[in-house]
């Protein structure tokens, strides 16, 4: 059958519009940029330098992110205050303390220990958070558009992002209360991508070979990841489910088991093993910058719990925390 | 001196004592030779198992600052009168000094000390450590030692690299999850009604589902 010109020009036109409105639907919608984001965070080279500030705490951080066939090698250092720095690569992770003259690795912990964990998975994350994208602006000479993530309770965090047009590349970060108060940011003042990078930044100082290495302590290798865990919280948060579990040890004898429960879009490591002859201590919240812990003892376990989450949340599963056979 | 006394002191040291019984042993510190000698030997022995001999608060520096205050009050015309309107306040000065070195030392991690009838076995926890890969030994966590940090901040450390791995991916937050352990180098402790997050006392925690 003859087409005539007039009729492809019709259907092409249409197919364009169609084509352009997918293109839109897509640039509108809020999961995809985070799932874009996630993508460009781990899977692009990427080098610079941002500004992180937290209450008092103003630190300069410079951060080499070199993705390759032999995996993810990533390096950042503080280039302000302390000398500290964390290394990752394929052979787990390193924790450079410069104030002790010390390296904290845990090179058994792989990806063998816990699966990748999903992002959002089936939307779950929308259940506890209400996403928006925002308005355009500019972040370290680049074009960013803003996406915001807030939470729907006070049990967790929320976000404001900055996101490089094009690759959807995290250049701002914010980290909000329930109530919208900002609790921490960080900002890149400069960046490099793809064949810009710099490799040699991967190298840590030669002074570092002088510093004392110390292997983790905890448990590594495969473990036994049952599906029924031999203690869990019994009240959690809205929205958070249990997404990881390894148990090692015996349960009469001595035992380590972790936990980690998500909401789509953060997590809580859970942590119960066997307590030290006589331990007792009673509860205790600290925090490390935004990240929340509570310990406590009981039953002759130590209980640890820990999360990029308000103290309210690492409370109130850390004291519901129990054996299931009771 | 009795075991009541030895027990408040060692609670003083882990930062668990009511504030009212706090500030009536700080008090006693200043005036009380014996028991102000009994804390600095407290912090001595522990010195001497954490390997840092001579660190702060040996014994018989309180007697020590006194000594040296009370000299050079003594070398002044109307030195006796100073001296005797100073004592209380040289004495709360000194007690203070110590319990301030005794904070800045045990820091927010603090261990208890041993009591007078432990073994040092307990507290000696500065061992090499090799990582189980195995299931055996039994694999409860041992602690690593990091130079200058407690038993409990190297496991709370250990806790906090763990998670920070396990979790990293969760939210495609990449490095970012890794940002607060380049800014401090172990967690601070906070009191529950001190909110750092937000979260407001009045937050109603029964929100919460029962799983």
């Amino acid at each position: 059958m003859m087409v005539s010109q007039a009729t492809r020009s019709l259907l092409a036109v249409v197919y364009l519009l169609w084509a352009g409105f997918a293109v839109a639907g897509s640039d509108e919608d809020p999961a995809e940029w985070l799932e874009r984001m996630s993508t460009a965070m781990s899977q692009m080279s990427y080098q610079g330098t941002f500004v992180y500030v937290q209450g008092d705490d103003v630190v300069t951080m410079r951060i080499t992110h070199v993705a390759g066939e032999t995996g993810v090698r990533e390096r950042m250092v503080s280039v302000s205050g302390v000398p500290r720095e964390v290394i990752r690569d394929s052979s787990g992770v390193r924790w450079v303390l410069g104030d002790d003259r010390s390296v904290l690795q845990d090179q058994g912990f792989n990806r063998t220990f816990f699966p990748q964990l999903p992002l959002d998975q089936q939307g779950q994350a929308q259940r506890s958070y209400a996403m928006k994208l925002g308005g355009v602006g500019r972040v370290a000479g680049q074009s960013v558009r803003n996406l915001t993530i807030l939470p729907r309770d006070q049990y967790r965090y929320g976000y404001s992002l900055w996101l490089e047009e094009h690759s959807a590349m995290l250049l701002k970060w914010e980290l909000i209360d329930h109530r919208q108060k900002p609790l921490a940011k960080l900002m890149f003042t400069d960046i490099r991508m793809g064949a810009e990078v710099d490799r040699n930044e991967l190298q840590s100082s030669s002074e570092l070979k002088k510093f004392k290495t110390v292997e983790s302590s905890l448990p590594a290798g495969r473990g036994m990841a049952s599906s029924q865990p031999r203690w869990r919280p019994s009240r959690l948060p809205p929205g958070f489910e249990l997404t990881a579990h390894r148990f090692f040890g015996q349960q009469q004898d001595s035992m380590f088991e972790h936990l980690v429960y998500s909401d789509g879009l953060t997590a809580v490591s859970v942590y119960v093993e066997t307590a030290a002859a006589g331990e007792q201590q009673p509860s205790n919240l600290s925090r490390m910058g935004t990240t929340h812990a509570f310990s406590t003892t009981g039953d002759g376990v130590a209980i640890t719990v820990i999360g990029d989450v308000p103290s309210i949340t690492v409370k109130l599963i850390g004291e519901t925390v129990s054996s299931v056979t009771k | 001196m009795s075991t009541e006394s030895r027990e408040h002191l060692s609670c003083l040291m882990d930062g668990e004592i009511s504030r009212e019984t706090g500030r009536f042993l700080v008090r006693r510190l200043g005036a009380d030779e014996e028991l102000s000698a009994t804390w600095a030997r407290y912090h001595l022995v522990r010195d001497c198992l954490r390997h840092q001999e001579g660190g702060f608060a040996s014994v018989g520096l309180s007697s020590r600052v006194r000594q040296i205050i009370e000299e050079d009050a003594s070398g002044r015309p109307d030195g006796a009168r100073a001296v005797a309107w100073l004592k209380p306040a040289v004495g709360l000065a000194v007690a203070a000094s110590v319990a301030l070195l005794a904070i800045v030392a045990v820091g927010p991690g603090g261990q208890r000390l041993p009591a007078p009838g432990d073994s040092p076995a307990v507290e000696a926890v500065a061992e090499s450590f090799t990582s189980p890969q195995a299931l055996t030994p039994p694999p409860v966590s041992q602690q690593a030692s990091l130079a200058g940090k407690s038993a409990r901040d190297n496991r709370m450390n250990a806790y906090l690299l763990r998670h920070y791995q396990a979790t990293g991916s969760t939210g495609g937050k990449g490095f970012v999850t890794f940002v607060p352990i380049v800014v401090r180098a172990s967690t601070v402790e906070t009191r529950d009604g001190e909110r750092t997050d937000g979260a407001s006392p009045e937050d109603n925690p029964d929100e919460s589902t029962n799983r």
